[in-house]
């Protein structure tokens, strides 16, 4: 050892040589080993930490932070309005909810092409498959990555909402306890929306290698399946089963199982009130499609020979 | 290097395959291979297209053999796929790296990615950094490396886990001489300094005669030689002599004392030198009684083995001979 070591400043003289390989001794590992379950969970939080942008340069950190901000916005100015006039009724969370879901969709938009889309553009997947996992964990822990995240455009700012309406409460332990329904209500709401999305939002991007590509397609073909279905139940409308086209209609699906669990619209959506859905079918379709989401993103990630 | 094929020869094989053959839609990637090598320095030696990616890939797991089973480290490749990839290092050798992030990041997710904690994944990840030359440059990001950075990283995030098997697949491609030569200063450490076993995937003889102890050699998806490189440098029973001087003079001399002797090429240096036919010990004394009677300097005398250039290219044109292959 001393004897490379001291070898090592004539070696250092040569300028051409980027990187030296001193012998400092190479140590063998033989602490905890957390297998798969480990993996996974350690592909969940990187791949969040790479759709939000964080460890990498600020300018991967301008959209999600611009996302997050306009969806303070509206939270902020809810729990203001009701903490001076409490009674009021434009805070309420239907609304709340109906009124980001453009913002959860653009969020999705770009969060789940980061995720799915840099691994095959970069060819990291032999990288990950060459590791504790199998495939579908691969899959597994992209969803779960990717529905925390939506949770947190969904969830938590409906859970700030309802904290910030019991603070602003004059017994506020009272409020908490009297409208405890309503914080499992926002969490089954953010759950199912977030698990919907995200789902969707990954297995689009999973058919390209190129982000653009992903965000253009999530977003156009969001824009062009609410249009379409919406403008054909508006033309229809005399026959009852054009009423079956709003379930391509995502907006009008999370706004419909806004309205079912908290029936507080202070605005009454037509196409809720035309799709007419009961809250147990709405679960079960929206569920459903998630399900299908996953299943043809594990089939984009079944073993191939090129991959 | 004999000790370590000695040692390797007393250690159970880190890879054994059965009937193990690979077909794609038409093409046969891997014909019937049966292999067992052991701990060891192996060189995976075969042209582009010969079939050495294919079979790293089935031995991990990554795409399926058609048929034939492999165990790798002791673990059935198809039950217990977990505990292979747990155990092995793979560093492949298309570009596989996250451009936008830091070389210690990406290194210790993969460590975690191989199970280890968040805080054991980040000392490795710093130490391998360290033990490929890349202990300073760790915080910077990827797309900022050369080359030869790139392919260190590759080869840190192989090595992170400390697996007992490392597969190389050509970590010399695409690399200007000195970055060659210090990816294969790492691929002997990795072995010889670190215990790692490793299986280092070429097309280039040089590379494998001079990092591996073993070498199995695949051409067209069959495998042609599995063996110590011990064995594949059998002497030829020559001697390659070196003089100072012109060396017709010489060449003449020793004809006339009946001794066999040609010119041809150095190997090495690829300068003419002189081969003697050594039937006989006693040739060693006719050539320095010829050199002190004409005052002749011998600057070296070698005994010529059969290289692995000789081993390769004799087996390829058997087989392709035995398959009626002009």
């Amino acid at each position: 050892m001393s004897a490379e070591r001291a070898a090592v400043p004539t070696v250092a003289e040569m300028p051409e040589r980027y990187g030296e390989v001193f012998d400092r001794g190479y140590k063998h590992y033989d602490g905890p080993r957390r297998g798969r379950r480990g993996a996974i969970t350690s592909l969940i939080g990187y791949s969040m930490k790479r759709a939000m942008g964080i460890r990498k340069s600020w300018t991967a950190k301008i959209m999600p932070f611009l996302l997050y901000l306009s969806a303070s916005i509206p939270l902020i100015i809810m729990i203001g309005i009701t903490a001076i006039v409490p009674d009021f009724p434009f805070a309420s969370y239907s609304d709340y909810f109906s009124g980001i879901f453009m913002l959860v969709g653009l969020f999705v938009a770009i969060a789940a092409p980061e995720m799915i889309c840099v691994d095959r553009h970069e060819r990291t997947l032999p990288l990950y498959f060459s590791r504790a996992i199998y495939r579908g964990d691969y899959v597994l822990a992209k969803v779960v990555a990717m529905s925390l995240l939506t949770m947190t455009m969904t969830g938590l700012p409906g859970v700030l909402l309802w904290l910030g309406r019991q603070l602003t409460s004059d017994n506020i332990r009272q409020a908490m306890v009297d409208n405890i329904d309503d914080l499992w209500k926002i969490l089954m709401l953010g759950v199912i929306t977030s698990l919907l999305l995200g789902t969707l939002g990954l297995m689009i991007s999973s058919f390209t290698n190129r982000k653009g590509v992903a965000i253009t397609i999530i977003l156009i073909g969001f824009l062009v399946l609410t249009g379409a279905a919406q403008a054909l139940a508006i033309t229809l409308d005399e026959y009852e089963w054009s009423r079956w086209f709003l379930l391509a209609d995502l907006n009008t699906l999370v706004a419909s199982l806004s309205d079912r669990l908290f029936s507080d619209s202070t605005t009454p959506d037509e196409f809720v009130q035309q799709l007419d859905l009961p809250l147990g079918g709405l679960i079960a379709y929206m569920l459903g499609l998630t399900v299908l989401a996953w299943f043809i993103l594990r089939w984009r990630y079944a073993p191939r020979d090129d991959v | 290097m004999s000790s370590q094929t000695e040692i390797a020869g007393n250690q159970a094989p880190v890879i054994e395959t059965k009937g193990f053959t690979k077909r794609y839609r038409g093409f046969l990637a891997l014909d019937n291979i049966d292999l067992s090598i052991p701990s060891a320095s192996v060189g995976l030696l075969g042209a582009n297209g010969a079939g050495k990616t294919t079979l790293i890939r089935s031995l991990l797991g990554i795409i399926r053999p058609t048929s034939g089973s492999a165990k790798v480290v002791g673990f059935d490749t198809r039950s217990q796929g977990i505990k292979v990839r747990e155990q092995v290092g793979y560093m492949p050798e298309a570009d596989a790296l996250p451009m936008s992030t830091t070389a210690a990041d990406f290194v210790g997710h993969m460590a975690e990615m191989s199970g280890l904690p968040p805080r054991e994944a980040r000392q490795r990840a710093a130490d391998v950094l360290y033990q490929v030359g890349l202990g300073e440059e760790r915080y910077r990001l990827i797309k900022g490396f050369s080359t030869g950075m790139r392919q260190r990283v590759k080869l840190a995030q192989a090595i992170v886990h400390d697996p007992k098997l490392v597969f190389l697949d050509e970590p010399t491609a695409g690399m200007d001489p000195q970055g060659r030569e210090e990816m294969l200063e790492l691929v002997e450490r990795i072995y010889r300094r670190m215990g790692i076993s490793v299986v280092f995937s070429s097309h280039i003889l040089e590379d494998i005669e001079r990092v591996c102890d073993y070498v199995v050699i695949l051409d067209g998806g069959r495998l042609l030689a599995s063996q110590p490189l011990g064995d594949v440098n059998e002497t030829l029973g020559q001697v390659s002599i070196d003089i100072d001087g012109p060396h017709a003079p010489f060449i003449e001399a020793l004809r006339e004392q009946g001794v066999t002797v040609s010119e041809m090429p150095s190997e090495v240096t690829g300068m003419p030198q002189i081969v003697v036919d050594v039937h006989d010990e006693r040739i060693y004394d006719v050539v320095r009684d010829v050199a002190v009677a004409r005052q002749v300097t011998i600057r070296s005398l070698r005994s010529r083995s059969k290289s692995l250039e000789d081993i390769y290219l004799g087996n390829v044109n058997a087989s392709r001979e035995v398959a009626g292959v002009s």
